[in-house]
Parts: structure tokens; C-alpha cells; sequence
């Protein structure tokens, strides 16, 4: 049997003494969406975080396809196959929507050495061009692809994220809150653009995410993190109606009204 | 090693009663660096001008007017400081509230060239060699005290101390018992917060800028004894020491920045105590020795900041409402449209065509040898090009990569009997190698940090490493100089001016079309991702450090290539005048406030080093248009000074406009040519056609 995309076992984290991750487990397959969701200082960022390598968990592994990557850095573990969204959107600054997929093609092709650049080897050659067209063409972003990123929307900036990620053949996309900042109609759009795009890539998704309408309808399986535990796991319509969640995350809500 | 084991502890007392009063003198520069620094995140470098001014002032008012002590020191340093402090607050910085750390370094760095001139200009003051300051009592430097028997303090030294330790209380007690210290610790916790509670922050700012200015003013005149002649570099210098004591304290604590300076006094003392005893037997070590106390501050410092993880732990700006934060203003149309580099890259050929002929036909040797100068230094700074356009870096020891470079061709011609160019070559590779060995620390530390780390290394360099023989040449340099011969090739001979020029021409051209590729290449793409966003880089496999070294290795290449370019032509390394820390720094400026992105204004930036002074601040370029130089306006010629107050002024746009003066204004003229024709086009073909928004690029920040 083929390893899971990502399989997380026992991940702990403390932050001077305050328990954030608390023997976390969690595996996501190929292909499938898999949602994360928990109220706020739930330790949802931080079990992606130990996930991506921008902090390091205490204990636990952290494997990629049955490699164990719990000790690479960040940039190590993009090329092994992670990709990624940001909540506050992440872009570079004084580039077109194009440059930013050719850099992520690039970096991949892992083919870019200064003295092909002196050599004037370094311009963008017509092979790599072409593939990023293909994937902003397939985000819906062909028009945009000579707009400089300043001009974009908040919604068109997080499907260059996503865009620049898959620049990366990841197995394994991990989004950050991508609802944050979009109105329903974007969020309902993001969400048939993504669907669209795994079928075609075939790559699995780990969702974080507030917007429980988005997860009901866009993940398969959920994963409910409370106080730094998991309270529940299992497909994400059975998670979202079982009483432990209601009280521990929606309950909240309710308390509140 | 022959000496009496009882007068050590006698030694160590002396030691630590003598470094006492400069200690107190440092930890009150830290303490006024600390303040700046937690209540409105300036790291200020130009602290130390604003100690030289109100030194200076002093100095003026006793020796040149003749005035009282009193008065003098009113002036100086009650009314001088804080109302300088005042200015830069209100003037500049408050303006740069939200805009990044490195932008707000840049405009210091900018302000530490442009205030001393700027007041020697006002004032009409002149540093002259040999005119020792004096301190604030009468015959502070002749009257000595000794209470224990083992130190013979100076009067100078124990006012020095006895003022810093009052300054010091007062500022305790301010901080404990009044009500704006108060505000002042809140405001140092986080701004915002604090205004959401009804206090002004902007104003508690501004009092706390007075009142460091006002320890600058403070610790300026009494340090300045200690100097032989008032001259700027010097209290640039003790900004170092400052920062050095301030580190100790990680930049945020007060209590631990006064140790910080104390212990950094008596560590100085103490090794010019101890270390002639063991290093007494060795020659080489006496050699060392000898360099080394001087450099002690910026050894403590480099050492801090490489092997304290702490430091480098600090948060740039701990407040917790940053977040909410406008974010910096983005660079809207930072890519030039190619209807512009068309017009820039015609206009450049034509350009130097018509300088070029009239170079090579009518200039004589004093004009071909500022040309020369002009292209070598472009040369040299397509590395800041490198370091700080493409990587968002900004290194301070620039100069020192240069240094290498000349130094190799002078050692490997000197002693090897090496080719020159050869021997230059192999200099930049030595400066690439040193440029990677060194980034390798420093780039962990990020932002201000590689900025301040790199200019330790530039001050330990000059302090230390100059002196040894097999760098600077040791004594021998002293009386024949360090000769580097003019470079043969064939059957050229480059001791002919022109024939050197052409060779620095091409030697331009060369390192131009190779920074051009390497931005339009994946090095250059891959900084530009990590200087956008770092997260975001590494999300895509980028890796940061890698990027950053190759950058650094790059940049240093440039400079060594260029350094010992520059050696060449001189026909003498020339290190004080041409590569020394306080030199190189003024060109971070230059070619900041020029542009910092482009090749263009790295050559604008050399030119403006070597012809701005000749061409327009003598009036030569009036001579040309009117014609005769008996036409030159009578206002002329102005101080060659204003180079430096111009500039340095220069870099205070680079907060909004990072691509830099020249850069920024010809973007905004082309933006205002396509809207005219724009216009002409919907006038001229009736009906009007859908105004070309998208087609003028968006030139003002959005924020």
C-alpha cells in the first residue's frame, strides 16, 4: 500500500510552557481534501507551521509520501512536494502575475546557476513561458498575465498564490484560511476554480480554514482541533453535527449571540 | 614574560579606574541610542554627527568666538542638541513611522553624511589638524587627581564622569517619577496602544528625540578632549561603540546598555593594560596588539551579533498592534516600460558619445583623470547595484571589498612581481571569498542587522587588518606608499591616460552587461522573490541564505574587480582617502539616493562622486554654457561639502521611492509624456476613443 501524502504523528509544541499541539495525528491520501478547523487558538497555525518547517515541532515526525521531513528546513520541504497559500497574501512585490509562476517554474526546474545567467542563459526560454501560461489559463488568469500584481484584486492575488504553488507540482497543497478577506460569491468561486484544478493535477489539499460553509462543501474529511488536542476526525458532514464539536467550536458561537 | 606578580591586581585596579570615564561617556551615547531607538524604531546611526555638532559648536564658540564656558555650553549643548533632535523627528522620521527598518537606517546613514557638513557650511566651522578640543572646566587636561594612588584622573576625565552619571540619574528618576517618563515607557510598549488611550504619542516621540539629542549633545563635548582634532569620522566611530554597548542590552534595555558602555571602557582599558605584557615576546603579536584595542568596539560588536543568538532574536518592532499597520507603500510600475528604456538607452548612447569625444579630444589630465575616477567608481558600485538594488541588503563595508582588490594588486606586484591585471583579478576573487566567509554569519541576522554587522567588519578591518604587513604593507608603505604599477598589455601601454581610460571604459561595460543579466537571469529573479516576500520565496523552494550569499559573493567580486581598478589608475592603493569606512559609506548614498536598481545610476552615481564637485559646485558647467569661464556666476564656487549635505538629504526619499531620485522623476515625466499624448490622440480623431487607463503606469504609491 502506497503511504499517505502527508502523515503527522504525535506532533507536540510548546511555547515556554503553554501547550500549543498536543500529540497531533493526522494523515491526508492522494487526491483527497481534507479539512482542519477548531476555534481560535485552537493551535491550527501552529500544526502548519511544524508541517511546513517555519517552526519545529518538539515531538512527533512529519512525513512527506513515507519520507520523514521533520527536520528539513522550509524551502527543503517546498521542493519535496509541499505548496502553499497564505492567509495574509504573500506576493512579490514590482512583478507581473507571470514572473511569479516562471520564478516557482525555475526554482523547480532547479536548472538557474549564475553562469548561465552570465552567459545570458538566464532569460525566460519559450518551454517555461508556455507552462505557466497553462496554468494561469486554467486559473482563469490568462488576461492578467502581464498585469503588474499591485492591480489585482484580494481574490485574483490568492489564485496567484495558488497558481505559483502549483508552478511546483506539489502533492500536497496546504491553504491558509483562503476564505480570509474574500465576500461569498469569491469564496465560492475560489472553491470551483480549486476543485477544478486538483482534478486536472490530481495533487491532495489540507485546508485551514474558519469559514465552515466553505469547509462543509469543499473537504471530504475533517480533522476538529480544540485547545491543542484533536477532538474529532472523520467525513467532514459527520464532524461538523457531532455534539463535541458543536459545543467545543460552535457552541462558542452561540454563547457569544 | 618577566614581571612582578603583585602588580597585577594593581594593574587591573588602574585599568578598571581608567576605562571608568569613557565608560560612563559610551554608556551615556547608548543610553541616548537606546532611547531613539525603543520609542520611535530609528536605528540611528547619525547619533554620532549630532554629538559632532554640538562638539563642534563648542569648540567654535570657546576657541573662535572667545566665549564663556557657560554660554557655550548653553548653546551647544541645552539649546543646540534638542533642537536638532526636534528637527529630525518632526522633519523626517515622523514621517517614516510605518515605512520598514532598512528604510529608516538608509535615511540615517544619509542624515550621518549630510548634518556635519551641513553645520560646517552654516557655521563656517573647519576641523583643523592638531587643535586639541577642550573640555568644559578650566585646565581639565593639565590638572590632574589621584585618590588611589595607582590613576592620575585628569580633570576633564572626572567632569566627564561626574556630568554622565548625573545625566544618567536624572533620566532614572525622570523615567520613575514623572508623568511624560511614564508615557514614555508606554510609548516604548507599543505606540498605538498607547495613543488608543488618549496619550500623543507623536509628542512623548518627539520629547524623547530632544532629550537623546540632548545626551549626544551631551556626550559629544565631553568626549571631545579625548580626540586630537574635531573631525566627524571620529564621532561616527563612537556611534559604533554606542551600538556595541547597546547590543549588550539587545537594543532595548537601558539598565543593561549602561553596563554595556561602562564594561566596554574598562574591557578597552584592560586590554591596553595586559595584552603589551603577553604579547610582549612575539613580534606578531605585538603587532596585533597594538591594532587591536582600537578596534576592540567593533570586535565586541561583530562577535555580539554572530554568536548571541538573543540579539539577532529582536524583534525590529515588538508591537503588539503592528499588524494594523497600513502596510508599506507598494512600487507601483517598478518595471519600466520598454518605450522608456528605449528613450534611456538611446539617450545613453548619444550621451556618452558626445562626453566621450569631447573627453578624448579636449580634456586635460586633471579632467581625464576625474573621468576615469567617475567610471571606475560606477564600476564599483554596479556591487552596491548587486547588494542593495537586486538583494535589499544593505552593506556598509563595500569599501572594504574594494580595499582587498587594491591591496592584492599592490602585494602580488609588490612581492610576487604578478601582472597587475592579473593580480587584480585574483584580488576580486580574494574579495568574493572574504564576501562569502562573511556572509555566512552575518546574513542569519537580517535587516538592520546586516547593515550594522558589515560595518563592524569595515571598522575592524581598518583598524586591524590595514596595519599588518602583509595587507597595508606595514612601515614600509609608510614612507614609499602602496604602489601598484599601471597595467601593459601587448603592445599597449596603459601608463598613457587615455589608453587607462578606454581600459576602465570597458572594464564597465563588461561588469554592466553582467549585472544586466544577472537581473534579468534567475539570480536576479530568485533575490528579487526574496527581497519581495522571504515566506513566500521559501514556499516555493527557494532558499534565502543561498540567494543572499550569492549575492554577497557578487557584489564583493564587483568591488574588488573595481577597487583594484581603482588602485591602478591612482598608481597607489590610497586606502585612507579612497576606501576607508566613512569614504565607503558616502557612497551607500550616492547610489541610493541616485538609484540603486539600475545600472544607470550606479554611473550616475560615480560621476556624481567624482565631476558633481568639479562640474557644478566650481561652475564649470556654466563656463561651458555661457561660454567663457569668466561668466561663472559669483556665487561660486560653493564648498565641495554640499556633496555631502545634497546626498546625503538625497536618501531620505528612498522611504517611498526606493528606486531612487533620478529613476523616480524620469518615470514620473514619462508618465505625464504618454498621458499628454494620450490626450492629443483622443483630441486629434473625434470620437473620443476609451481613455488608456491601463496604458499610463500607476506612479504614485497607492498608501
Amino acid at each position: 500500500m502506497t503511504p499517505p501524502v502527508l502523515e503527522a504523528t504525535g506532533v507536540a509544541k510548546s511555547f515556554a510552557g503553554i501547550v500549543a499541539l498536543r500529540d497531533v495525528s493526522l494523515e491526508v491520501r492522494a487526491g483527497e481534501r481534507v479539512g482542519l478547523i477548531g476555534p481560535n487558538g485552537a493551535g491550527k497555525t501552529t500544526f502548519f507551521n511544524c508541517v511546513l518547517g517555519v517552526i519545529r515541532a518538539d515531538r512527533g515526525t512529519v512525513q512527506l509520501n513515507g519520507e520523514d521531513i521533520s527536520r528539513l528546513p522550509v524551502h527543503a520541504r517546498a521542493r519535496r512536494g509541499i505548496g502553499r497559500s497564505f492567509q495574509r497574501i504573500e506576493l512579490f512585490p514590482e512583478s507581473t502575475v507571470r514572473e511569479h509562476l516562471l520564478i516557482a517554474e525555475r526554482t523547480r526546474r532547479g536548472d538557474g546557476r549564475l553562469w548561465r545567467d552570465l552567459l545570458g542563459l538566464g532569460r525566460p526560454r519559450p518551454d517555461e513561458l508556455a507552462a505557466c501560461d497553462e496554468v494561469l489559463d486554467l486559473l482563469g488568469l490568462g488576461d492578467l498575465a502581464d498585469e503588474p500584481i499591485e492591480h489585482l484584486s484580494l481574490g485574483q492575488g490568492r489564485l496567484v498564490e495558488v497558481g505559483r504553488a502549483l508552478m511546483t507540482r506539489p502533492r500536497l497543497l496546504l491553504l491558509d484560511e483562503p476564505s480570509s478577506g474574500l465576500d461569498r460569491q469569491e469564496t465560492a468561486d475560489l472553491a470551483a476554480t480549486l476543485r477544478a484544478v486538483q482534478a486536472e493535477h490530481g495533487f491532495a489539499i489540507l485546508l485551514v480554514e474558519h469559514d465552515v460553509e466553505l469547509v462543509e462543501g469543499f473537504t471530504e474529511r475533517a480533522y476538529v482541533l480544540d485547545f491543542g488536542s484533536l477532538i474529532a476526525a472523520g467525513p467532514t458532514r459527520e464532524v461538523l453535527d457531532s455534539a463535541i464539536v458543536r459545543t467545543a467550536y460552535l457552541g462558542d458561537m452561540e454563547h457569544q449571540r | 614574560m618577566t614581571f612582578a606578580a603583585a602588580s597585577v591586581g594593581e594593574d587591573l585596579f588602574r585599568a578598571l579606574l581608567q576605562g571608568m570615564a569613557p565608560g560612563t561617556v559610551y554608556a551615556l551615547i547608548a543610553l541616548g541610542f537606546v532611547l531613539t531607538y525603543k520609542t520611535s524604531g530609528v536605528f540611528n546611526l547619525a547619533f554620532g554627527a549630532q554629538a559632532y555638532v554640538s562638539a563642534a559648536m563648542y569648540f567654535q564658540a570657546r576657541v573662535e568666538w572667545g566665549w564663556a564656558i557657560v554660554p557655550a555650553l548653553v548653546v551647544s549643548v541645552l539649546l543646540l542638541a534638542p533642537a536638532l533632535g526636534l528637527i529630525l523627528e518632526r522633519l523626517i522620521f515622523r514621517h517614516l513611522r510605518t515605512s520598514s527598518a532598512v528604510a529608516k537606517l538608509v535615511v540615517a546613514i544619509g542624515l550621518t553624511v549630510a548634518i556635519p557638513s551641513l553645520f560646517e557650511v552654516l557655521i563656517g566651522f573647519e576641523p583643523v589638524a592638531g587643535r586639541t578640543p577642550e573640555g568644559i572646566v578650566p585646565g581639565g587636561a593639565t590638572v590632574f587627581y589621584d585618590p588611589f594612588g595607582v590613576y592620575r584622573f585628569s580633570r576633564d576625565e572626572l567632569v566627564a564622569m561626574v556630568v554622565a552619571l548625573v545625566a544618567m540619574a536624572v533620566l532614572a528618576a525622570l523615567f520613575r517619577y514623572s508623568g511624560i517618563g511614564l508615557q514614555m515607557r508606554a510609548v516604548v510598549e507599543s505606540p498605538r496602544m498607547t495613543e488608543l488611550n488618549g496619550i500623543r504619542a507623536d509628542r512623548v516621540s518627539a520629547f524623547s528625540w530632544a532629550l537623546s539629542s540632548l545626551f549626544a549633545g551631551l556626550a559629544g563635548v565631553l568626549i571631545a578632549p579625548r580626540f586630537n582634532t574635531l573631525a566627524a569620522p571620529d564621532f561616527f566611530n563612537l556611534v559604533v561603540v554606542a551600538i556595541a554597548a547597546a547590543a549588550v542590552g539587545r537594543l532595548v534595555s537601558l539598565p543593561r546598555a549602561l553596563a554595556g558602555g561602562l564594561g566596554l571602557g574598562i574591557l578597552i582599558a584592560l586590554a591596553n593594560t595586559f595584552l603589551p605584557r603577553w604579547s610582549g615576546d612575539h613580534p606578531l603579536l605585538a603587532s596585533i596588539q597594538e591594532n587591536v584595542t582600537p578596534a576592540m568596539p567593533f570586535v565586541v560588536l561583530f562577535g555580539l551579533l554572530v554568536l548571541w543568538p538573543a540579539v539577532r532574536r529582536t524583534r525590529e518592532q515588538s508591537d503588539p498592534l503592528s499588524g494594523v499597520d497600513p502596510p508599506p507603500p507598494s512600487l507601483a510600475a517598478a518595471e519600466r516600460s520598454p518605450a522608456l528604456t528605449r528613450v534611456t538607452r538611446v539617450f545613453a548612447v548619444a550621451f556618452f558619445v558626445v562626453v566621450g569625444l569631447a573627453v578624448f579630444t579636449q580634456a586635460d589630465a586633471s579632467w581625464l583623470f576625474l573621468v576615469t575616477q567617475a567610471v571606475i567608481l560606477s564600476t564599483i558600485y554596479l556591487s552596491i547595484t548587486v547588494i542593495t538594488g537586486l538583494a535589499g541588503q544593505i552593506s556598509l563595508c563595500q569599501g572594504t571589498f574594494a580595499a582587498i582588490g587594491g591591496f592584492t594588486a599592490f602585494q602580488l606586484t609588490d612581492r610576487a612581481g604578478l601582472p597587475v591585471l592579473l593580480a587584480g583579478l585574483i584580488g576580486a576573487v580574494l574579495a568574493a571569498a572574504v564576501g562569502t566567509v562573511l556572509s555566512l554569519p552575518v546574513l542569519r541576522l537580517g535587516g538592520v542587522w546586516v547593515a550594522i554587522a558589515t560595518l563592524a567588519f569595515a571598522f575592524f578591518f581598518d583598524a586591524v587588518m590595514v596595519k599588518l604587513p602583509w595587507i597595508g604593507g606595514g612601515d614600509t608603505s609608510l614612507l614609499q606608499g602602496t604602489r601598484v604599477p599601471r597595467p601593459t598589455i601587448g603592445p599597449w601601454d596603459l601608463a598613457d591616460d587615455k589608453q587607462f581610460l578606454v581600459l576602465a571604459l570597458l572594464m564597465f561595460t563588461v561588469v554592466s552587461f553582467a549585472v544586466i543579466r544577472i537581473r534579468e537571469g534567475t539570480v536576479g529573479r530568485t533575490l528579487r522573490a526574496v527581497r519581495g516576500s522571504e515566506v513566500a520565496a521559501q514556499s516555493i523552494g527557494i532558499s534565502p541564505p543561498r540567494a543572499r550569499i550569492t549575492a554577497f559573493a557578487v557584489s564583493a567580486f564587483i568591488a574588488g574587480l573595481g577597487g583594484s581598478l581603482l588602485a591602478m589608475h591612482q598608481e597607489n592603493v590610497n586606502y585612507g582617502s579612497n576606501f576607508a569606512p566613512f569614504a565607503a559609506l558616502f557612497w551607500l548614498v550616492l547610489v541610493v539616493s541616485l538609484g540603486s536598481r539600475t545600472v544607470e545610476g550606479a554611473a550616475q552615481a560615480g560621476a556624481a562622486f567624482a565631476l558633481f564637485d568639479a562640474v557644478v559646485l566650481k561652475g564649470a558647467v556654466f563656463g561651458w554654457i555661457l561660454r567663457s569661464p569668466d561668466r561663472i556666476p559669483g556665487f561660486l564656487p560653493l564648498s565641495p561639502k554640499w556633496r555631502f549635505i545634497l546626498f546625503g538629504l538625497g536618501t531620505i526619499q528612498f522611504a517611498r521611492h526606493p528606486e531612487g531620485l533620478v529613476e523616480y522623476g524620469k518615470r514620473r515625466a514619462h508618465a505625464r509624456v504618454e498621458q499628454a499624448l494620450a490626450r492629443m490622440r483622443r483630441t486629434g480623431d473625434e470620437p473620443a476613443p476609451p481613455a488608456p487607463v491601463e496604458q499610463a503606469p500607476v506612479e504614485e504609491p497607492v498608501a
